[in-house]
């Protein structure tokens, strides 16, 4: 039994080796951390620039952030990129002007944050949590934000591609007539897929976020991952044996990228959480990976028991599209 | 070795691929199972070889129920399918080496052993599959069924993509096979083959069995018992059929020299016609 599961193991990663995924995912790796530590953490913007034109002070308690100008014209021109927030104070009572954004909730948080600028020994401190700063605020979230996507994108498409090659040589009905399980032939491929991915993110992690912090997040990381790509290995397994060649697997797959990362770049990179986005199952996925770089497990029971029932529906899927290429016709 | 018994499988409700398969195979018989394409003959030996289940009827194989015996079963048995299924990225020897691994030790043949029998290149040996000729590959395929030396030899198409010299090492092959003990079962569209090898055969068609005998008495009983002769008389060439019993009291015609006589015996595709009204293509 372990002899063939080891034959098994063995084989795929011949395949693997071949198919230069490992090749692909250090080369995903590479760029990932060069993007971070080069270009996203220097991208830094400032908070909303707040202008204030206060001819005659009738603002006694301004923010030594606001930038004072002179004429309701220099006003005009400073918020014209649409970005800044501009108070008009000539009448004695403060207006905003600024460009809309076109967002409702986003136009009355810049406009109640430029207001806050003009009395700011009212305003009350936040309490701080924990002790990051903004560039570990923004490596854990461009971390985690790439590290989905590699393993719900480019795993799904790693594992598919291999076992496509197989398909093509027909070699997987030989397989049916050996003394060897379907089970065997499933977890084989997921093991080393999971074995894979699991390095990727602990090197992802440790790149990116340094060592101490990386150590400190992993086990939450490598759960939530260990999920995200046994999950969607099933699904690239079942595409791959069910869809008859790479062109429809290819259209399905950009259907799938679409419908995967859709919700990180929603909730993730522009925080825009839309009533729907709960029912779409790989945003829990997502956002139990976001907690996962915080170092905390806010995933509770009935996630895990989901990921369990889907884990084994998928299995089955995956057993029986397996069977049925099996039996099929040379 | 193989006992069947009113064999029915449907791949769905509506379609019925064998309608009550009855039909056994003894120890160390080559057995041909001949049939058109879309006949269920490849279905039969899906279900015979464990791939295919939910089928309906009594299967044993090795004396005991097919149902009832585990996936170990297949330790006993080699397949060589149609075409040439290998991991072309890798070589001959990793393939074989590979596929051995599946098996217990005691049954496993040496690969180069086998390579070297079926009379493979040896430069070839460690090169990838991709680089190899279809008959270089349907050795490799030949190799793999036989590396755990199988009690029962599935073969489909054995001969298929090999040059005639190919064809007779094969056909020698599976002989030596069959003197070690080797039960086959042939499924074939080669009547040559079926016809060289077979100790009975089983013509197949619509999921039916229409005849089932020894190619010799399938053609002796179809036989219409005529002989051609083919003659020259005042200097033409002339061909006429008469009857075998005619011949008792010599040539019953006038001639000057017999160029040749054959019997009208039919072939085996003659007598699969006869059965199923079809051509074997």
């Amino acid at each position: 039994m372990w002899r063939a599961f080891l034959s098994l193991l063995k084989k795929d990663f011949k395949l693997m080796l071949s198919g230069k995924f490992l090749l692909l995912a250090f080369g995903s790796l590479v760029l990932y951390s060069c993007y971070i530590n080069l270009i996203y953490v220097g991208l830094d913007q400032d908070i909303y620039p707040v202008y204030l034109y206060d001819p005659f002070h009738t603002q006694e308690m301004v923010s030594s952030e606001i930038i004072a100008v002179d004429s309701t014209e220099e006003l005009q021109s400073n918020i014209e990129g649409g970005y800044a927030v501009g108070i008009n104070a000539f009448s004695g009572t403060p207006e905003i002007v600024m460009v809309s954004s076109n967002m409702r909730s986003v136009d009355q948080y810049r406009a109640a944050y430029a207001f806050s600028l003009l009395s700011p020994a009212s305003s009350v401190a936040a309490e701080r949590i924990g002790a990051d700063n903004k560039e570990m605020k923004s490596r854990r979230e461009i971390t985690c934000e790439f590290l989905f996507f590699e393993l719900a994108a480019v795993g799904f498409l790693g594992l598919a591609s291999t076992l496509f090659k197989e398909k093509q040589m027909g070699i997987i009905r030989v397989h049916g007539v050996l003394p060897v399980s379907k089970t065997a032939f499933i977890l084989s491929k997921l093991i080393l897929f999971l074995l894979s991915d699991l390095l990727f993110s602990a090197l992802l992690t440790v790149i990116n976020l340094g060592v101490a912090e990386g150590l400190s997040v992993l086990p939450h990381v490598c759960l939530q991952a260990g999920i995200l790509s046994l999950l969607m290995a099933l699904v690239g397994f079942f595409c791959a044996i069910w869809l008859p060649d790479f062109k429809q697997f290819s259209l399905l797959y950009l259907v799938l990228a679409v419908f995967i990362t859709t919700p990180v770049f929603l909730a993730g990179q522009t925080g825009i959480i839309r009533e729907g986005i709960k029912y779409h199952p790989m945003y829990h996925l997502f956002m139990a990976m976001k907690n996962a770089y915080r170092g905390v497990s806010s995933a509770n029971g009935g996630y895990y028991m989901v990921c369990g029932l889907t884990f084994i529906l998928l299995f089955l899927l995956v057993r029986q599209v397996l069977v049925r290429e099996m039996a099929k016709e040379g | 070795m193989i006992t069947v018994e009113n064999l029915i499988f449907s791949y769905q409700k509506q379609k019925q691929a064998l309608h009550g398969l009855t039909f056994s195979v003894a120890d160390g018989e080559i057995f041909g199972f001949l049939g058109p394409n879309g006949s269920g003959k490849s279905t039969t030996q899906k279900i015979l070889t464990g791939i295919l289940h939910g089928y309906g009827g009594n299967v044993r194989l090795f004396g005991e129920p097919l149902k009832e015996q585990e996936k170990r079963f297949q330790e006993r048995i080699g397949v060589l399918f149609e075409f040439p299924y290998l991991y072309t990225n890798l070589s001959a020897l990793d393939n074989l080496h590979y596929f051995a691994s599946f098996y217990p030790a005691k049954r496993r043949r040496d690969p180069i052993e086998l390579l070297t029998v079926l009379e493979f290149k040896k430069d070839f040996m460690k090169k990838p599959v991709s680089s190899y000729s279809k008959g270089m590959r349907q050795r490799v395929s030949m190799a793999r069924a036989l590396l755990n030396n199988p009690e029962l030899l599935f073969l489909d198409e054995p001969t298929s993509g090999l040059d005639p010299q190919g064809a007779v090492l094969f056909r020698r092959i599976i002989g030596e096979e069959r003197k070690k003990g080797t039960t086959i079962f042939l499924t074939t569209h080669n009547m040559m083959d079926a016809d060289l090898l077979c100790d009975r055969v089983a013509f197949i068609a619509d999921g039916e069995i229409k005849a089932i005998d020894t190619p010799k008495k399938l053609k002796e009983e179809n036989s219409n018992h005529q002989v051609e002769v083919h003659y020259l008389y005042q200097g033409k060439r002339n061909m006429t059929v008469i009857e075998m019993p005619e011949l008792k009291s010599g040539i019953p015609f006038p001639y000057d020299e017999i160029i040749s006589i054959h019997t009208k015996e039919p072939t085996l595709e003659d007598m699969f016609i006869q059965y199923t009204g079809r051509g074997l293509k």
